[in-house]
């Protein structure tokens, strides 16, 4: 059967017209298969990659606590209650700080993720350093890389003073 | 070069001849109305691709499910398309699907020996019934809860079968979360995997018979 076809296909091109015709009307069918995959294409693309893209939430001044439970010369740590927007769910997520101040007047605010790969830092009195247990990183009292894959100091917060509570800008 | 490609391609994969069996078949004098089985099947790869990135961001949780339509509907980029496109898809899914039906009645395109065709044509409708009686649940609203309270109490009326029918749709007394799954599960799993099945062994045979040409005055 589909022998027979072939041939009849294949020998049709007779007349000028006929071979315009079925080739006008196969580029019109291919043009307009194009614009229908496009235009359900684009939106999809945007429906799937929109909400990567968003920006994850507006910064605001978040209150952390007394600036009396900073102690002096050592990085205190704080924690603080944000609620987060994340998709259609509205979530109480906490952040947490380390703050050292020297002088009791400018303060230093340090995110404990580290910035290798995330995992949390913690203080190690004893040794005066910021230590992360994924893959031996140190950090120094105030952030540097002392040793270890980090590629950067501790991420920094803006710090602000009013009326004696530590303000902190995240989100 | 593409054509080249072409050629070493069917070498091994013998595709143009496939191609022509399909695109290049021949077939009798019709009109606009033998068109409507493409429309189905058109409404029915829509639904297919929208269905699909619909479950990106939805969840068929009773918690959940109403929260993640609007979501969809109000914040993700062009979610209100996808949407839109899978609602009003629905239903014109099944209005093409009957009007491709009266069609083949019209001109009785049923009979030998296209029977099984027209069997399995049946088959799909039930299915596309069954992906809007299903599909309707999910939004998670007020109107989708009561049409399926009302839809699954009408299934309590069968005799005999009925109150276990409505049991089982329900997955218990009531109509709750344990439904929404259910509902879903079969929305986005056994519906499509039926559909598929199906329509692929109604295509094919509408490839291996042909498409009967339209009745005229001797018929």
């Amino acid at each position: 059967m589909a022998e027979d076809e072939l041939t009849e296909t294949s020998q049709s091109p007779d007349p000028d017209g006929e071979v315009n015709r079925r080739a006008f009307l196969s580029s019109v069918t291919v043009a307009i298969g194009a614009i229908i995959s496009a235009g359900l294409g684009i939106p999809a693309v945007a429906y799937i990659v929109g909400p990567a893209l968003q920006r994850t939430q507006e910064e605001d001044w978040i209150p952390l606590g007394s600036t009396s439970k900073v102690e002096l010369g050592t990085p205190t740590l704080f924690k603080a209650k944000v609620e987060r927007q994340t998709g259609w769910i509205t979530d109480e997520d906490e952040i947490t700080v380390y703050l050292l101040t020297e002088d009791g007047r400018d303060y230093l605010a340090m995110s404990n993720i580290c910035t290798h790969l995330g995992c949390r830092v913690r203080w190690i009195e004893d040794q005066g350093q910021f230590f992360c247990p994924c893959h031996n990183a140190i950090f120094s009292k105030d952030g540097q890389v002392v040793e270890g894959p980090p590629p950067r100091p501790l991420d920094r917060f803006d710090v602000k003073v009013e009326e004696g509570t530590i303000y902190i800008l995240g989100g | 070069m593409a054509a080249q490609f072409g050629t070493w391609l069917d070498e091994r994969l013998g595709w143009r001849r496939v191609w022509e069996a399909l695109f290049l078949r021949k077939i009798p004098k019709v009109n606009w109305l033998y068109t409507l089985g493409s429309a189905t099947l058109f409404v029915a790869i829509n639904q297919i691709v929208t269905g699909i990135l619909l479950t990106i961001y939805y969840v068929p949780t009773p918690d959940q499910a109403h929260a993640t339509v609007q979501y969809i509907s109000t914040q993700v980029t062009a979610g209100w398309l996808i949407r839109g496109l899978h609602h009003y898809g629905a239903s014109a899914m099944v209005i093409l699907a009957v009007l491709h039906m009266l069609r083949v009645i019209y001109h009785g395109a049923y009979k030998y020996p296209r029977e099984v065709t027209w069997f399995s044509g049946v088959a799909l409708l039930l299915v596309v019934l069954g992906f809007g009686f299903t599909g309707y649940l999910l939004p998670w609203d007020q109107k989708a809860f009561w049409a399926t309270t009302v839809g699954t109490r009408i299934a309590e009326v069968a005799p005999v079968v009925g109150e276990w029918v409505l049991l089982l749709m329900r997955g218990g007394q009531e109509l709750t979360g344990v439904t929404l799954a259910r509902f879903y599960g079969v929305h986005v799993w056994v519906l499509p995997a039926a559909l598929v099945m199906i329509l692929s062994f109604h295509i094919y045979l509408v490839f291996r018979i042909g498409i009967s040409s339209a009745p005229g005055k001797e018929d």
